[in-house]
């Protein structure tokens, strides 16, 4: 009765029918009370999004697997001492963190959300070296600044991580003790030596080995590798594999290890390769080589036997078409695989070898050798072996590129960000998830016509994604609007996707940022301010939605709550630099010019490369009569964004605020021509003559101002500036800016 | 700007009201940042009910004419529009007929700037504070006075529903001496 319900609660947990999972679980641990029945139900609950009822039952529970559970349900109910202390028992003695990787990264979370930032960098970068593909510590890292170059933490390291835990996962669905012998010779062979020797073990597992015999006889040269080596010998070589674009035998496996939901882009490469492995048998050596090269290996599909090979290191050293020093023999899965692109001819393969160590990051190479025995005998361990590592190499690789685009979309190097993407493949770069950080990266530039085209890429090809896709696209976009004004087919553009993503979800709190962001577009701030708080009640750690309720105080000139805001957004996130923008901005409305320049330093510190935040330093620096640095600020600030002209206009100003008239109207000359339309600059040049006793001049700009339409302040401001023109300046009263 | 629904012939006279407020974009409301005062009022309809958004309570002076509200600002303000909110038909002899605007920059040196005559009015009236001249748009003023000299009917006292004072927006940017009108310079002149 048991197993019936477990494979019942099972199957309904695996089809989604929560409920029913829960009832027959509940049966099934009153029946037969167990930790690991009881652990059961914790998932059905956690399924079903009762997190408190996983909470009770899981209370005082101290198997490893429940901790991990129980912690995850409190840190779910926001319990985080709790949750801490159930993964983290003592002090004394550092237990094994429950759940591995997964441990770690929750760990990890539960510090964060605590501020405690050393803690939890710490906490990802073990559950990143437990497990290299737990991407999310990664990007976490990333957001926190602490990580480090996506080719050491998706390196060899995390390779041999990597095949370790597929071997750990091997061991446990290969048959016979063959397995259990050869892994712990596996750990055994630690030298220097090419191929481990295995006595008895290897015996028994030649007789199996020739039993499997695999369905394809590898090309030709194998078999003149294989003449070259022993013939009672199963040798593991390196066959030049053909790199396959679909990953293999490795990847499911490794899905089912992590607990970790993976990267999208990833998802939609290994779903397809998701086949049940079975593993017959397994040879496994490992001898870990110092020497990392990569060898690209095929996901050879087809069961070629991995077999021992003994000694004669010489040999397989020339016979395998790349540097392999190595010998990488890991217990393969042997796996009912395709035939495939094992019909390929070697020159195939060694050119694709090639290219595949031409790339950056060698992954230590555990290919193995692939024997004429094999294929005589092909027991499909070798090949599985190979089609690992590629596997591994493939997934690493992935992960590397993408891993180095969002660090830099992160530090904000969004060029390099944007080069590295476009380094992916065209099938990748069209995920979704990628084409929201290349949007992004225009966005954080500024380039918001390129922006703009991406997101509207993203929604027409994607919008079956989550909505929080598109309410990030109407986020960005309306952002981008709000800039520019009022352009009214582009308003009612950005109306029409509000009201889709409302109609689409919500409870997503990216909808109503952009409902706000509408609201706020058309200056309605108390509205928009009532979106925002929405946001924040679905979910509390939102940081940009606290900044956006900021943004909104600031313009309707509250800024005390203001400045609250921000610092919660802060709060959450250290590193959210449009937050540190915002105080600073309310400091200089507060003429607390000093406390502003703080602000923008360090908003510049995280996003060094913001010409609009270097603008508003500069400013900040003329009003604190620092009048030089503001001077070098601006020129940084020209540098950094060739294309923001407002940086010389602020120059042009401070210049003119500091009597140096003939540098101003140098810059606002060339200004003219850049920015025809604008009216500020002709106001402002106007002055300029004046003061320069140029009245003609003075009144052709003061006039061409008037012309482009300046706001009603400003025009009655450009009004008795003409009107007072031939009064000298003591008989003026200066006007309030 | 809202729109009267009728101007008489005579200088100053305004007739009816609008129900709805219609306000550019360009001026915002400055009421919030100034102390708002008043001569006289009856308990229970005092000078919060004038800043309350609530059309049915109403301030009601108690004492002679002419009652005065006081807004006063810590600095000086641009300011262009006052809207009141009076009603005949539910006040009938409380409702004021005569106003006068006063500024200065404090009780000693107060000056009309405006003065108006309501005739059965009827909802928001809008009071403009610009003078004649088309360059003085805005009135730059510490404390603004509204007065009320007279009733409809000879009523003794007065009943407002509300008052809006509305001003020009400041730039966004600070310490600036002009505002931004093209796209190019607007896209980066702030960030969110």
């Amino acid at each position: 009765m048991e197993n019936l319900l477990l494979n019942s609660v099972e199957k309904n947990l695996s089809q989604f029918m929560f409920t029913n999972a829960i009832f027959l679980c509940q049966r099934l641990l009153a029946q037969f009370p167990s930790e690991v029945n009881l652990q059961l139900l914790a998932r059905c609950y956690l399924s079903n999004s009762q997190a408190y009822s996983a909470y009770y039952i899981l209370k005082g529970s101290k198997m490893p697997q429940s901790r991990y559970l129980f912690a995850f349900s409190c840190f779910k109910l926001d319990l985080l001492g709790e949750a801490e202390t159930a993964l983290l028992p003592s002090k004394e003695y550092i237990e094994e963190v429950p759940g591995g990787a997964a441990g770690h990264y929750l760990l990890g979370l539960i510090y964060r959300y605590a501020g405690r930032k050393n803690s939890s960098i710490q906490q990802f970068r073990m559950a990143l070296s437990l497990d290299p593909l737990c991407w999310e510590a990664y990007g976490e890292l990333c957001s926190l600044g602490a990580a480090e170059e996506a080719s050491t933490v998706f390196s060899n390291v995390s390779s041999h991580c990597l095949q370790k835990t597929c071997v750990a996962q091997k061991v446990s669905f290969s048959e016979g003790a063959i397995i259990d012998q050869l892994t712990d010779s596996d750990k055994a062979s630690k030298d220097a030596r090419l191929w481990q020797t295995e006595d008895a073990p290897g015996e028994s597992q030649q007789d199996l080995k020739i039993k499997q015999f695999g369905p394809d006889i590898p090309p030709d040269t194998y078999r003149q590798l294989n003449n070259s080596s022993h013939t009672n010998v199963w040798d593991l070589k390196t066959p030049s594999p053909v790199l396959s674009q679909v990953l293999d035998a490795p990847p499911p496996l490794l899905y089912k290890n992590m607990r970790r939901p993976a990267v999208e882009g990833l998802m939609s490469v290994h779903g397809e390769s998701r086949r049940k492995y079975v593993s017959e048998e397994m040879s496994a050596e490992v001898a870990e080589e110092s020497g990392r090269r990569r060898s690209a290996r095929i996901a050879a599909r087809k069961k070629i036997p991995i077999s021992q090979s003994f000694g004669k290191d010489s040999q397989w050293l020339h016979l395998s078409p790349s540097e392999s020093n190595y010998v990488p023999s890991l217990s393969s899965m042997i796996g009912k695989c395709k035939i495939q692109s094992s019909k390929e001819g070697i020159p195939d393969t060694v050119t694709l070898n090639d290219s595949a160590t031409t790339s950056d990051q060698s992954i230590s190479d555990r290919g193995s050798c692939v024997n004429d025995d094999e294929y005589s005998n092909p027991n499909g361990s070798s090949a599985d072996r190979f089609s690992l590592v590629s596997g591994i190499s493939e997934v690493l690789n992935l992960l590397k590129i993408l891993g180095d685009g969002h660090r830099h979309l992160l530090m904000y190097n969004c060029q390099e960000a944007l080069l590295v993407y476009q380094k992916l493949s065209q099938k990748q770069y069209n995920t979704h998830w990628v084409l929201m950080q290349v949007g992004k990266a225009y966005f954080e530039l500024q380039d918001y016509f390129n922006a703009d085209s991406v997101f509207t890429l993203v929604h027409q090809h994607c919008s079956l994604y989550r909505p929080a896709s598109i309410s990030m696209l109407l986020f960005c976009f309306s952002d981008f609007l709000s800039l520019v004004l009022k352009h009214l087919k582009e308003e009612m553009r950005l109306g029409y996707l509000a009201q889709e993503l409302i109609s689409v979800d919500r409870l997503s709190p990216e909808t109503w940022c952009a409902v706000g962001n509408c609201y706020s577009l058309r200056k309605d701030h108390e509205t928009a301010l009532k979106m925002f708080q929405r946001a924040i009640q679905l979910n509390e750690r939102f940081t940009y939605a606290h900044t956006l309720c900021g943004h909104e105080f600031a313009a309707l000139e509250e800024f005390e709550y203001a400045e609250r805001c921000y610092r919660r957004a802060l709060s959450i996130d250290t590193r959210h630099y449009n937050a540190w923008y915002g105080l600073g901005m309310t400091y200089l409305h507060l003429e607390k010019y000093e406390f502003a320049q703080n602000q923008f330093q360090m908003a510049l510190q995280i996003n060094p490369r913001s010409s609009v935040i270097m603008c508003y330093s500069g400013i900040a620096l003329h009003e604190s009569k620092r009048n030089d640095e503001a001077l070098k600020m601006m020129e940084k600030a020209i540098i950094a964004d060739t294309k923001n002209p407002l940086p010389k206009y602020y120059k042009a100003n401070i210049l003119a605020n500091l009597g140096d008239y003939h540098k101003a109207k140098k810059v606002l000359e060339e200004l003219k021509d850049c920015a025809p339309q604008e009216s500020s600059v002709h106001a402002l040049l106007g002055k300029i003559y004046k003061q320069l006793k140029l009245y003609d001049k003075a009144v052709l700009h003061f006039g061409t101002a008037l012309d482009l339409n300046p706001s009603p302040s400003d025009a009655a401001k450009i009004k008795a500036y003409m009107e007072r023109l031939i009064v000298p300046d003591e008989l003026e009263t200066e006007e309030n800016l | 700007m809202a729109t009267e629904s009728s101007e008489s012939e005579e200088e100053g006279k305004i007739r009816g009201g609008n129900d709805k407020l219609n306000i550019d974009d360009d001026l915002r409301e400055m009421g919030k940042n100034a102390a708002w005062s008043v001569s006289s009022c009856k308990p229970g309809n005092g000078v919060a009910t004038l800043r309350d958004d609530n059309l049915e309570t109403y301030w009601q002076s108690d004492g002679l004419q002419p009652h005065l509200i006081n807004i006063q600002f810590q600095k000086k303000v641009k300011l262009q529009l006052v809207f009141v909110y009076v009603d005949f038909k539910l006040d009938e002899s409380y409702t004021p007929s005569r106003i006068s605007i006063r500024a200065g920059d404090g009780f000693h040196n107060l000056k009309e700037i405006k003065s108006v005559e309501l005739v059965k009015p009827t909802g928001w009236v809008c009071l403009s504070l610009s003078g004649t001249d088309p360059r003085e748009t805005f009135v730059n003023t510490f404390m603004l006075q509204i007065a009320i000299l007279s009733n409809h009917l000879n009523g003794r006292d007065t009943h407002i529903r509300q008052i809006k004072v509305y001003g020009p927006r400041p730039n966004p940017i600070p310490r600036q001496p002009f505002q931004f009108t093209s796209a190019e310079f607007l896209t980066y002149s702030t960030l969110r």
